[in-house]
């Protein structure tokens, strides 16, 4: 930690290197938890600070701290050296304190340029100024490099565009200090790239940001200075020159690396579901085979047709052409009961809006799909719906007061392993993971693959969606690479390199990815 | 591993259970306070009465309750009692034997219901918008079939039945607990009502679940309709006639006990107990208002008041909770 104390002296502009935001003693205490032990901490005006951690290390409370949303239990927070109190949101966003978070908030109703001057709305005489304000959101857009229109509706753009909306937003507050939360859980690899020039050039600007990701490579990309949160205490600052993947994942988990990726290999048995041909809608004429005791990788940007293939395998959209074999005999699958009937499970991409019943008990959440086992005709057994939810929690290792504790409660990364947790005692054989470790730290990311094995080894298989390509080089059997809706290249375990597997997912040469800009 | 900010919640079902005996301790406050300050709430003949005028709305409120639920609601039960008052008494009237007229008047109920979700469902209206387009054409149909009238029911068993009572209690409170303990044995421990809490809390995830979420729906409404036929079967027995315009605004009151007894709006969140408290809290201060003659305005303001207060705190402590 730097110790700048003796030139705390409020500047009107601050150079590059001088502390703008100096933590201490922030400590936040929730009853029952202690979520951030005393941090000690300055951030140097325009730097990029990365903030790493597990889920549940303190990384959101900190957040929370900084931009006003909770008080906190004790220390000091020094702004431009003066002390702040930092009581309610609206006070950081008049320091010029901002954030961007993983899940957008904004209004999906209205237009892109309504939501960048929400709340500072160009009027005159009372009348909205609408078309100057869709001019002036567009002159923004188009000045961060951005290739969006600003007078569609926001939710008919993608979540990745309305992240690069949400980021485009804050910059133009007055911004000097934004924090931005995870913000490429939900983006492409182009999306992103996007965003990572956006985020440079508010640094070359004199803008200060902090920087939190779960994925090491941007980390390294992107950040001038990294600290690690473990178990609510700062356990190391690191200049980014001066450290390594290998030391900063360390740190965070007090476990090496390689320990992460777990992949064993099983022979494969006899053919699960075979698409032959199978078209549909955002996908056409794909064909692929999963045998049991491996992992199919799909990868390909987000919109290439890889979830609408699944969700097609699934039964929630019709197909339009082509058949689909379970066991070699060709089905009809019209419905995800007719899915989960054949034996098919599938984690869903988004686990808010799709995987969990977030204000129902975890029990509950567990046994959804097994309700009809653990009930006659008419009624529920009690005992087994105990006994079965409480398994799972203890094998999954889910972190929960009880079983009775509300989804909602728990983190993201528990919150995912009742999402995969509900159909290990429904006891499918085809599993579909949809991007199943988004914004899940690296300790529960090593206790899924390890799932993977375990399901593997008993005869089922593995369907494992990623836009996150090592996630997918280091456990897929086979890799099937989506462009626009078509199945574009297949490889087998590690026959192919990263560069070509992007190449091949992006397609155009000019935006083949790795570098710094 | 990292200790998990898990916030200190208290279990959901000691809360319920929590929740469910302040109502109980109001309601028994409500009768103390009542008992001492007038002379005539206590007697035999007031609390019989007290209990047949929240029976009917107890068991709307528990029908509405599978509704709201599943995050529903279901504007048209008042008219349904209305509609079902006018049919039970024409199929009396023309010598159907009671048993089945109040089979047939359950039957509309179950098809009022079913249009509902076939309306939510396969049409895709909103709740609001289907069931609110029944409540008025019900009273309509109703009108048009008794040309305005009231059928008096010539059958002095079917109306004897609504007046007598049964060790003491009497038997429109019975067919509270008729309703009431199926209700909650479904509600809580079959899988259908696990369904109905988790079609409330997220339809997309008890989809791909396995969950039939739209028969869930069509299960929720055909059940407030069933409930309120037999309500309207009840209602023609208490009051001896027909009327499509009867039970005007019981559809309020339903959701109002329903709310009061720890419904969430917003779905998933619910019990049968609460709305059986709900009905009975309120139907005690209409008739404690009614004693200590306070004028019947302010028995609606009162009403409304203490749906505020209790919402309110309910809110509060789920908050708190956390």
């Amino acid at each position: 930690m730097t110790s700048t104390a003796q030139d705390l002296h409020p500047a009107p502009v601050l150079e590059p290197g001088r502390t703008i935001l100096e933590l201490r003693g922030l400590e936040k205490k929730y009853p029952g938890t202690h979520a951030l032990k005393p941090v000690t901490l300055a951030f140097k005006a325009g730097e990029i600070h990365a903030i790493v951690g597990e889920n549940g290390a303190g990384k959101s409370t900190l957040i929370k701290l900084l931009t006003g949303v909770m008080p906190r239990t004790s220390g000091e927070v020094i702004w431009e050296g003066k002390p702040a109190a930092l009581a309610t949101p609206h006070e950081a966003m008049a320091l010029g304190i901002n954030a961007v978070h993983q899940e957008v908030v904004l209004c999906r109703h209205l237009t892109v340029a309504a939501n960048m001057f929400l709340g500072e709305e160009n009027s005159r005489f009372g009348i909205l100024q609408q078309r100057a304000m869709v001019r002036e959101a567009q002159k923004i857009i188009d000045g961060l490099g951005f290739d969006l229109p600003a007078h569609v509706t926001l939710g008919d753009l993608t979540i990745g565009q309305q992240q690069l909306i949400a980021a485009a937003r804050a910059t133009v507050r007055g911004t000097k200090f934004l924090i931005f939360d995870e913000p490429t859980a939900y983006l492409t690899r182009k999306e992103a790239d996007q965003l990572f020039t956006l985020i440079r050039r508010l640094k070359s600007e004199g803008v200060t940001i902090i920087y939190i990701s779960h994925r090491m490579e941007e980390v390294f990309e992107l950040a001038d200075r990294v600290s690690v949160l473990r178990d609510g205490t700062l356990v190391g600052t690191r200049n980014i020159s001066e450290t390594n993947d290998a030391e900063l994942v360390k740190l965070m988990i007090n476990r090496s690396i390689e320990q992460i990726y777990h992949k064993e290999h099983f022979t494969p048995g006899a053919a699960i579901i075979e698409a032959r041909n199978l078209s549909g809608k955002g996908f056409e004429n794909v064909s692929m085979t999963v045998r049991a005791g491996e992992i199919v990788g799909l990868y390909g940007l987000i919109g290439a047709g890889r979830s609408e293939f699944v969700t097609t395998l699934y039964g929630r959209h019709r197909k339009s052409a082509g058949q689909i074999l379970w066991e070699g005999k060709d089905v009809q699958v019209n419905s995800e009961h007719d899915a989960i009937k054949l034996g098919m499970a599938l984690a869903p991409e988004s686990r808010r809006d799709q995987g969990l019943c977030l204000n129902l008990p975890v029990g509950l959440n567990l046994n959804l799909p097994i309700y009809k086992r653990i009930s006659n005709n008419l009624l529920i057994s009690g005992a087994q719906e105990k006994t079965q939810a409480d398994r799972q929690i203890a094998d999954l290792r889910i972190k929960t007061p009880t079983r009775n504790a509300l989804a909602s409660s728990l983190s993201g990364g528990n919150q995912q392993k009742i999402v995969i947790g509900k159909w290990l005692a429904h006891g499918a054989k085809l599993f579909i993971f949809d991007e199943p470790t988004v914004g899940v730290d690296v300790g529960t990311k090593a206790e899924i693959y390890r799932l993977f094995s375990a399901l593997l080894s008993k005869g089922a298989g593995i369907i494992l969606i990623s836009s996150y390509l090592p996630e997918v080089y280091e456990l897929a059997d086979t890799l099937h690479v989506f462009r626009r809706g078509k199945l574009v290249a297949t490889h087998g375990f590690h026959t192919a390199d990263h560069e070509d597997i992007l190449t091949q997912a992006l397609a155009e040469k000019q935006e083949k990815l790795g570098g710094k800009t | 591993m990292s200790t998990e900010a898990i916030p200190a919640e208290k279990p959901k079902r000691n809360y319920n259970a929590l929740f469910g005996l302040t109502l109980l301790a109001l309601l028994v406050l409500l009768w103390v306070i009542l008992s001492f300050s007038t002379s005539s709430f206590a007697s035999a003949n007031n609390i019989s009465n007290l209990l047949r005028q929240g029976s009917m709305i107890a068991i709307l409120a528990v029908g509405q309750t599978f509704v709201i639920i599943t995050g529903g609601i279901d504007l048209s039960v008042g008219a349904v009692v209305g509609f079902a008052t006018v049919i039970a008494a024409m199929l009396i009237n023309a010598g159907v034997p009671v048993f089945f007229a109040i089979l047939l008047t359950l039957l509309v109920g179950v098809a009022i219901g079913l249009f509902h979700g076939f309306g939510i469902v396969k049409m895709g209206l909103p709740p609001f918008i289907i069931t609110l387009a029944t409540l008025t054409s019900l009273r309509g149909i109703g009108l048009l079939m008794t040309n305005g009238n009231s059928i008096s029911i010539n059958n002095d068993a079917f109306q004897e039945f609504s007046r007598n009572s049964f060790l003491g209690i009497p038997n429109l409170f019975w067919m509270v607990l008729l309703v009431g303990i199926p209700a909650y044995v479904f509600l809580h421990h079959s899988r259908w009502g696990r369904y109905l809490f988790s079609v409330g809390s997220n339809a997309e995830a008890s989809r791909l679940s396995g969950v039939n979420v739209q028969r869930t729906i069509f299960m929720a409404y055909t059940l407030s309709g069933l409930c309120a036929a037999f309500v309207g079967v009840l209602l023609a027995s208490r009051i001896g006639i027909g009327n499509p315009t009867q039970a005007e605004g019981w559809e309020l009151q339903a959701i109002a006990s329903s709310v009061i007894g720890g419904t969430s709006l917003f779905g998933a969140v619910g019990s049968v107990h609460g709305p059986l408290l709900g009905a009975f809290i309120l139907a005690t201060i209409n008739n404690g208002a009614n004693l200590l003659n306070v004028n019947a305005f302010w028995q609606r303001v009162i009403t409304g008041v203490l749906i505020i207060v209790i919402v309110y705190f309910d809110g509060l402590r789920r908050r708190g909770g956390k």
